[in-house]
């Protein structure tokens, strides 16, 4: 903040004769205002007493119930007189009021008298007044005189009337919704502003009848409609109608799209704008029809009004992220505006170029905008910083320019939000582009080396004794840690000592040089510091020689808890000292289910140093201790891939079931995640009953039931299907839930003695070819497909019928295989004829696979794909033919 | 909705604050927000030269009219365009009822009549009236001229 928000009379004494209102006090005023029971009133007086009471309460001056009800009575008084400039200023001074509901009465009948006024004048007043103070009851009253009101032919009065009505509409709907036929009479006003308002009253009356908006629509945009306002609302209703209708299928014209078009020619920007943005936001909109509104945004970025610009590049922006060809055209005129004055501006153009700009515009835009980002505010910054993210992401090859220019800006003045978001993007890069890891750990061990932020500083040592004991030289990484335990706060300490010993569990050489790095810990000052050194000097073991690792301790270095960290608090919580040590093993490891909404957030990336590592144990790593962790299952070998939950149940029904799919070498295992969403009930001996004969290639070999399922406490039952080894065996399984009920008594939360067996159907279940791939990316796929050789490749041509789009065929296809999609090949620019998708993946018996996939579509819209798979087993290239043939 | 209007002296008193369907609880942080957007913004700016900018779903225009400094916020209907319409109005009223271009002086000793101004410009947060002589009219309860 600038300058501090004070009153007008805590002014510099310099100013002493500057304001009307010097030294004004509340008491002083609200002793004044007895003069409003004087009883020859003066008009002129009050009017300056109520001006000074306005003064106050627009300055966030509050008055006591008491002191509001005698300034109320007092302004209420004021009606006896007829003077017009004090009757005007009494309305204003009873809105601002807001008098109770026990107070209002006293006021209403003078305000029914003045609403049947013959002055017009009165009546508008009177309305406004007796709308914003009154309550249901009174409305019932009144309702005659608003209705005759709204089409009142002085233009005032029934405008008061109509906003009246939007307000009303909120409280009392059911009595606002009886004037529609008034207010549809008034949207054919000649008065501009009546027109508009009523425009806006009837649409939310009507709101939910599509059938009654689309004919007010049609109607409305045939005729004359007068004020660019009113248009501007047509405009956002015509958009509604048309995403609520189909194009025609024969002219594949879209209904009112000329009517937009046409609004593009108005005088008035404010319409040119609205329907300039009306269209760009068509669902499915093409690029004939989008042509012209870029045409007119693409004028207004070059317009001398800021706004104009502002509301152009923010629009195209959105365009940039469906359409990002369309708006290539405006590239130049938007690097004209990174050197716009205002930053907003400046900060939504540059975000549109990285979006639009192409591989080889790169360098010069991050020239570009390095000279920019010293000038602009942090959450400017941060846009700036995500957006380079997506590019790097998208242009991995361009990793070194980005990579630098994100540790240039990391050693520049900011907070913490700003610095968060360039370390969440540059971890993201590491994790995304391996090429970029060296680079960019070195980035953040240079940045922690004078970093403010405690938080940042212990991400960053967490994330580095994960990622740098791999690197080819870990020593390197040593000193930077070892720092941290000299000269920063206990908490990073503490964080450097764990970060130390990692690097000894994981690089025997570097071990006995880590003992004596730890062992220094032993003496600090803090105790939390003295613990852990303790901990891992024992833990890691050898006493410091060049020994190898215990398998056990890197899993526990290296491991989470394995345990949802929300149970082992609630453990914790209810465990009273005693005696008996706390015993971890007895904290429970269900998951809680989320709710619906959180789980179906689709691909949600990790979004930088808080997510993975610590992520919650619904990772393979968690699964995997999970499964070797029951018996039966033990024997399967290494977990290949765990699917991401696919519910079988409905949302809000009794019980909530979803499943994992684990995929191992010559088993699957079925993790079926239950809820019993029902107090009174307790379920027990939960199994799921799989009816496997759609499945041939498959046969039970075990299951897990669960003993006990309490009221919204999840738990899990498996099922485990033996298929022949190495082979994507895919199949269509049917699930019953079966389970034995028990009444619970709701007060005392005991279950009843005795249950009844009952049962519950449950969706089908499919394994399918994707299951048995892995979604691995490379940073450069051409680099990749040169070094895995032509050897295994197989190559052959699809017809895939007729398709919606060419992007329906390729996200068909990649979701097909279950593929990693690369370089951004997912996305398939709007109206193109043809298009190369590139996919890479680890299949099962863990086989590279990369796939190039080529799409062509003609008139009729069919579709034809060249597909040419390059692996490191014939058998593999064989086997993605084969999916895609029988898929 | 048009959630502020906000007027403030070139140093961020503040002179006249409307807020509509804005919690008590944020106010404090609007008009922090706009006074901050002023200062960096609106030295040396020419009298009416229009500034944009936006927070979240929000969006504000604010401009300078003397020693006057103006801010509307909005959103949903009221966008960046629509504002415009509503900084106009507003300044042209003031203008209007101060004779000229105003000083802090001048704001002040116009007060009531800008205040009813601002009451017929806005009503609860909705756009009421556009037309200068209409508004210069219903705030001395006069029938507008073209009735």
């Amino acid at each position: 903040m600038a300058q501090p928000l004070v009153k007008k009379d805590d002014d510099r004494d310099d100013e002493a004769e500057y304001s009307p209102f010097l030294g004004i006090e509340k008491g002083a005023v609200l002793q004044e205002a007895r003069v409003f029971n004087d009883p020859q009133l003066d008009p002129r007086r009050c009017s300056q007493v109520i001006t000074k009471l306005l003064y106050l309460l627009n300055q966030g001056e509050s008055f006591t119930k008491i002191e509001a009800t005698e300034v109320f009575f007092a302004v209420t008084k004021l009606f006896q007189s007829r003077d017009i400039g004090l009757r005007r200023m009494v309305y204003l001074m009873i809105k601002e009021l807001s008098p109770s509901a026990d107070e209002v009465i006293i006021v209403t009948s003078s305000l029914m008298k003045d609403m049947n006024s013959k002055t017009d004048m009165y009546r508008a007043n009177a309305i406004r007044v007796l709308c914003r103070i009154t309550d249901g009851t009174l409305l019932t009253q009144i309702e005659r005189y608003l209705k005759q009101a709204i089409v009142d032919k002085n233009p005032v009065v029934a405008s008061a009337a109509l906003v009246s009505g939007i307000h009303l509409l909120q409280t009392n709907p059911e009595v606002v919704k009886r004037w529609s036929n008034e207010v549809q009479e008034a949207v054919q006003s000649r008065a501009a502003l009546v027109q508009f308002h009523a425009l806006a009253l009837l649409h939310q009356i009507r709101q939910n009848d599509r059938l009654a908006v689309s004919k007010l629509v049609t109607s409305l945009t045939r005729g004359n409609v007068r004020s660019p306002l009113a248009q501007c609302l047509l405009i956002r209703y015509t958009s509604q109608v048309i995403r609520e209708s189909a194009t025609s299928a024969q002219t594949g014209d879209r209904p009112f799209y000329d009517f937009l078009e046409g609004c593009l020619r108005h005088k008035a920007e404010m319409v040119i704008f609205e329907a300039a943005r009306a269209i760009t936001e068509l669902s499915g909109v093409t690029s004939r029809e989008l042509t012209p509104a870029i045409t007119v945004l693409q004028l207004f970025l070059s317009s001398s009004k800021p706004v104009l610009r502002f509301a152009a590049v923010r629009t195209l922006n959105k365009v940039a992220m469906t359409h990002p060809m369309a708006v290539t055209n405006c590239n130049i005129d938007m690097e004209s505006l990174i050197s716009d004055q205002n930053r907003s501006i400046a900060t939504l153009a540059i975000t549109t170029l990285l979006k639009t700009g192409n591989e080889s515009s790169v360098d010069r835009l991050m020239k570009q905008i390095t000279n920019f980002m010293s000038d602009i505010a942090d959450e400017f910054k941060i846009v700036v910083v995500e957006a380079i993210r997506s590019l790097c992401l998208k242009f991995p090859l361009k990793y070194r320019a980005l990579m630098n220019f994100l540790s240039n800006i990391l050693r520049e003045e900011g907070g913490f939000d700003y610095k968060k978001a360039i370390v969440d993007s540059i971890v993201i890069l590491i994790r995304d582009i391996p090429e970029a890891k060296e680079s960019g750990l070195l980035h953040l061990c240079e940045f922690i080396e004078d970093c403010e932020f405690t938080y940042l500083s212990t991400q960053i040592l967490h994330f580095l004794g994960d990622e740098g004991p791999k690197t080819s030289d870990p020593s390197k990484y040593i000193r930077y840690i070892y720092n941290r335990v000299h000269l920063e706060n206990a908490t990073v300490r503490a964080a450097a000592v764990s970060t130390l010993s990692k690097f000894g569990a994981m690089v025997d050489s570097l071990k006995p040089r880590i003992f004596v790095l730890l062992r220094r810990c032993l003496f600090d000052s803090d105790d939390e510091v003295r613990d852990r050194a303790t901990l891992y000097i024992n833990t890691l073991g050898g006493d410091g020689e060049v020994v190898e690792t215990d398998k056990d301790v890197k899993t526990f270095l290296f491991g989470s808890l394995d345990i949802p960290l929300a149970n082992l608090e609630t453990s914790l919580k209810n465990y009273d000292p005693s005696e008996e040590p706390f015993d971890i093993n007895s904290v429970p490891r269900e998951i809680k289910s989320q709710p619906l909404a959180e789980k179906k957030a689709p691909g949600k990336k990790p979004t930088g140093l808080g997510a993975a590592p610590t992520g919650p144990p619904s990772t393979v790593d968690a699964y995997e201790r999970l499964l070797s962790s029951i018996p039966e299952f033990s024997g399967f070998g290494k977990l290949f891939k765990s699917s991401a939950p696919v519910e079988l149940t409905e949302a809000e029904t009794e019980y909530a079931v979803n499943v994992v799919k684990h995929i191992f070498d010559g088993h699957v295992v079925f993790q079926y995640n239950c809820t019993n969403t029902i107090p009174e009930q307790l379920l027990e001996n939960v199994n799921v009953v799989v009816d496997a004969s759609e499945a041939e290639e498959f046969s039970e070999v075990a299951r897990k039931p669960l003993s006990s399922l309490p009221y919204d406490s999840p738990g899990q039952t498996f099922v485990a299907f033996e298929k022949p080894d190495g082979v994507p065996a895919i199949g269509k399984f049917s699930n019953v839930l079966r389970f034995t009920v028990k009444e619970v008594d709701p007060t005392t939360g005991e279950a009843e003695d005795d249950g009844v067996e009952d049962e519950y159907q449950l969706e089908d279940l499919e394994v399918v070819a994707a299951d048995y791939m892995m979604k691995v990316g490379v940073s450069n796929f051409r680099n990749a497909w040169e070094s895995m050789g032509p050897d295994f490749e197989r190559v052959d041509e699809y017809g895939l019928g007729p398709r919606d789009s060419l992007a329906e065929a390729v996200n068909a296809v990649i979701s097909l295989l279950g593929m990693q999609p690369c370089e951004g090949t997912e996305v398939v620019p709007n109206n193109s004829r043809s298009h190369t998708c590139l996919l890479s993946g680890v299949y099962i018996g863990n086989v590279r696979v990369l796939v190039r996939l080529q799409f062509g579509i003609d008139g009729p819209k069919d579709v034809a794909m060249k597909l040419a798979v390059r692996s490191e087993d014939e058998a593999v290239s064989d086997a993605i033919h084969e999916i895609v043939a029988s898929g | 909705m048009l959630l502020a209007v906000l007027i403030c002296n070139s140093v961020g008193n503040i002179l006249v604050e409307r807020f509509n369907g804005v919690p008590a609880e944020e106010r404090m942080h609007w008009r922090s927000f706009l006074v901050k957007l002023g200062a960096d913004n609106l030295k040396g700016a020419r009298n009416e030269e229009y500034f944009v900018a936006s927070h979240k779903s929000v969006y504000v225009v604010y401009t300078v009219l003397g020693d006057i400094h103006l801010f509307v916020a909005g959103k949903d209907g009221y966008d960046e365009l629509a504002l415009v319409e509503v900084v106009t109005v507003i300044t042209t009223s003031i203008k209007d009822s101060c004779k000229k271009t105003p000083t802090e002086r001048l704001f002040l000793d116009k007060y009531g009549r800008i205040c009813l101004c601002l009451d017929e410009i806005v009503y609860k947060g909705i756009l009421e009236n556009t037309a200068k002589d209409r508004i210069k009219r219903l705030i001395r309860l006069k029938p507008p001229n073209e009735i």
